[in-house]
């Protein structure tokens, strides 16, 4: 059940970035791209006034969409002029798709792993066979049930 | 005096190794004499950088110009707490004060320990010393905080300005104690590795140490946030900027040992796991500290860059390879034969908990080293901003919301269908209803969404654990129902004090949720008396004003508030200029509710036309974050204070010595 919780959170999250959407909104292009001044932060939340590297570029942005250009060919535009740095999270192709799959797959190969170990314990030491040996001697059906009450009582207390 | 000060350091770091020495060789030969030896050595080692330290203080407090680090992060017009505050505001000095506290835990703990755990101690003072020793020749041979200049400076050039603010005196103490006191837990650790008493022995010392370490990183980051908040205006608290993960990443993994030491103390399983972590989160405040350091990952809190990386680095590596050497000599022992009955039980949610949280460290790990990968491997400098972080850390994030609902109340050993129904059937159904009322009231069913839905089936597990034990005193004992609640925590203050941890972290989601989703936002050029309207708020400009000091001139705008015809207030956004360094800096102004909170940012401004450039943020529910964090201090506060039973105990045994009442 986990594996299939975590691989649809897989593909929710990897279909976000994938799909643009038609017309490109001036919020999500200025937090594609990250402000050049130093400041560290997307163009959108830069948090110098008049800064003289986010705010020329909030300008063409707003041209590019004006020129009816799509999200891809803007920060196309503005990664052939800075270098790919401006973008303000890695591509998904290539090796940056690394960067993207990489914490998901170890999330998920850690929960296989811990699944595994956990069902290799169940089944080693689960079952009747792991109660006291007073149960797995004993086959009246009441007394066994009793003692699951009790146990069951003692770990609510603790 | 001065020159004292750094006599004082290169004794200490003198007797920090003679203090490693005789613990070891002590502990090896089975000498007494030599373990004492190394223990009188850790307290002398404390004593000369406290005075060390108070040397430096004495000096910036002072305006002693003649030193360098005093030249570089004071003067004659920055206020008193601010001097104190430089000390960890510049390279050497913090570097002092790291060395300063790791040495008075160092004393603490021997303190605390004189009459226990005598097989670990001598390990444990010299792992402490060990990491001393590294700092202190840091200090002595590298960064010297006693440096002199050839001619003593007539002013100096003064703490950053960004830096001159109340949290200053707040947030790096507050991390700074939660880093540092994560070495204690640490060598106990190592301690047991190397003596092979690898039981819960180590665990239960360090139990409260460890909690203070978490607590205090807890703090620090929340203290960061709220300082980002209100002093980088940018209208968010968090930036994911790498020495923000730097302090997150310890605080994930000492929260995933805290939950899995539960199970190695009730049956005796992941022995190793919880060395591991333990060591992992030592490990990161290492990582951490060479992050703000070494300049390789360019940051906001480049405020204290060196040429001291490729140190820590070795440090780090050289801890690295002695915890795994250790932990892999020890692996036949630590391997326990613990079961775990069922999918279905509390064991296993705990392993899913700690799969998530250390999960996300990882994701925030990858995310701040990737640039470095990418240039590496491809020779292509990339960007792995807030929008990479928000997007990965959400997902797992919200698994962790409802796993923290599932695990405090799910039977251990093996949950039946009934065991089920009992917990769950009441969270459950909150939560569906929740989700319908969010629903019809116009919230899209999105993250944020999830988040809340999340949030109210946590909650809900919670408010029945509690609701169920007042019930039952209640019935049992007769106890009216304030008295039956008090009763009932005072009784497991470990559980109820996490519960209500959870109910803080729940409304820190709640706020972190809102405000990232439905955050409003306006950026206008006014003249005065115009208007921009923000949500349910009109900002009428109203005028400007400002004053000056010798210290610094500011300008602030008056910008009144009315939600609709109704004024409820004014707020003053300000510009600041430094004289020294010059520097503009800008002071938001900002009316908080439980609601949300109006945030004002004033720009430019032109003083021909006077006219203002205006930037307003409404930002929903961030005050939950800040209370959640104080419900957290308040569930910390009640998990370590002394059980009834404990506090007895104590008057009533003689000699002090402490019964475990846990």
């Amino acid at each position: 059940m986990w594996r299939a919780v975590a691989s649809a959170l897989v593909v929710a999250v990897l279909a976000g970035p994938l799909a643009a959407t038609e017309p490109p909104s001036q919020h999500d292009v200025e937090e594609s791209l990250t402000c050049q001044c130093g400041c560290g932060l997307t163009v959108h939340s830069c948090n110098h006034l008049n800064c003289s590297s986010a705010e020329p570029m909030k300008r063409e942005i707003a041209e590019r969409i004006a020129r009816g250009e799509t999200k891809e060919q803007i920060l196309a535009a503005f990664a052939e002029r800075y270098g790919e740095k401006v973008l303000s999270s890695p591509t998904l192709r290539g090796f940056n798709w690394l960067a993207w799959i990489t914490p998901f797959a170890v999330v998920l190969l850690g929960g296989v792993a811990l699944g595994l170990a956990i069902g290799r314990r169940v089944r080693r030491g689960g079952g009747p066979s792991a109660q006291p040996q007073v149960a797995a001697e004993t086959s009246d059906p009441g007394l066994r049930e009793r003692l699951a009450r009790e146990l069951e009582a003692f770990d609510r207390e603790r | 005096m001065v020159e004292l000060g750094r006599l004082a350091v290169c004794l200490a770091l003198l007797l920090s190794g003679v203090a490693v020495g005789a613990s070891v060789l002590g502990a090896r030969l089975r000498r007494p004499d030599l373990v004492r030896s190394g223990r009188h050595a850790a307290y002398a080692v404390f004593a000369l950088v406290a005075l060390a330290t108070v040397i430096l203080l004495r000096a910036l407090l002072t305006r002693d110009f003649s030193l360098e680090y005093v030249a570089a992060y004071a003067s004659s017009t920055l206020p008193t707490y601010y001097a104190l505050a430089a000390l960890w505001g510049g390279q050497q000095g913090s570097l002092l004060w790291w060395t300063f506290l790791l040495t008075l835990f160092a004393a603490l703990v021997q303190l605390q320990n004189r009459d226990r755990n005598a097989a670990l101690m001598p390990w444990v003072t010299a792992t402490l010393m060990t990491i001393a020793s590294f700092f202190l020749g840091l200090v002595v041979f590298l960064t010297d905080p006693f440096e002199r200049l050839p001619v003593p400076a007539l002013e100096g050039a003064d703490l950053n300005p960004l830096l001159q603010n109340y949290w200053m005196l707040i947030h790096p103490p507050s991390l700074y104690l939660g880093y540092v006191g994560a070495s204690v837990p640490f060598a106990f650790a190592i301690a047991a590795l190397c003596t092979g008493r690898l039981g819960d022995q180590w665990i239960r010392t360090t139990r409260r140490w460890a909690l203070f370490t978490w607590f205090f990183l807890t703090l620090g980051n929340l203290f960061g946030a709220m300082w980002a908040y209100e002093v980088l205006g940018w209208g968010g608290y968090w930036a994911w900027d790498p020495v923000e993960n730097a302090a997150f990443m310890p605080w994930l993994v000492s929260t995933a040992y805290l939950h899995s030491v539960m199970i190695q103390e009730k049956k005796d399983m992941l022995r190793v796991w919880n060395m591991v972590l333990v060591l992992l989160t030592f490990l990161l405040t290492i990582f951490g500290t060479f992050l703000t350091r070494s300049g390789v990952i360019s940051s906001v809190h480049s405020f204290t860059q060196s040429g001291l990386g490729p140190y820590f680095v070795g440090f780090l590596l050289f801890t690295l390879v002695v915890t795994a050497g250790l932990v892999a000599y020890r692996l036949p022992e630590l391997r326990t034969p613990g079961t775990i009955e069922s999918f279905l039980s509390r064991e296993s949610a705990f392993l899913f908990n700690n799969l998530v949280l250390v999960g996300i460290a990882f994701a925030v790990f990858w995310g701040t080293i990737f640039p470095v990968i990418s240039e590496a491997v491809r020779g292509v400098k990339i960007t792995v901003g807030p929008p990479f972080f928000n997007r990965v850390n959400a997902p797992l994030g919200i698994a962790l919301l409802f796993l923290m609902g599932i695990g405090p109340v799910i039977a251990w050993r093996r949950a039946t269908p009934r065991n089920l129904w009992r917990a769950f059937a009441w969270p459950t159904a909150a939560a569906l209803a929740a989700g319908g009322v969010l629903l019809a009231a116009g919230i899209p069913a999105g993250l944020a969404w999830l988040t809340f839905v999340g949030g109210v089936f946590s909650l809900g597990t919670v408010v029945q654990e509690f609701w169920r034990g007042m019930r039952a005193r209640q019935a049992m004992l007769q106890e009216s129902a304030p008295r039956a609640l008090v009763r009932l925590v005072d009784k497991n203050r470990r559980r109820y004090g996490g519960y209500l941890i959870h109910v803080g972290v729940i409304a820190i989601f709640v706020g972190i949720a809102a405000s990232s989703a439905f955050r409003l936002e306006v950026q206008q050029s006014l003249a005065q008396g115009e208007e921009v309207s923000i949500g349910r708020y009109r900002l009428r400009y109203e005028g400007i004003d400002g004053w000056e000091d010798g210290h610094v001139s500011v300008l602030h705008a008056i910008i009144g508030v009315s939600v609709g015809e109704r004024r409820i207030g004014t707020l003053e956004p300000e510009k600041r200029f430094y004289k020294k360094p010059k520097q503009p800096t800008t002071e938001i102004a900002k009316r908080s509710t439980l609601r949300e909170d109006l945030y004002l940012v004033l720009g430019a401004y032109d003083p021909d036309t006077q006219r203002i450039t205006l930037l307003a943020y409404v930002n929903p529910l961030v005050t939950w974050i800040w209370l959640g964090g104080l419900v957290m201090a308040l569930g910390t506060a009640v998990a370590v204070w002394p059980a009834a039973s404990e506090r007895s105990a104590r008057v009533t045994v003689p000699g002090g010595v402490r019964v475990g009442a846990e």
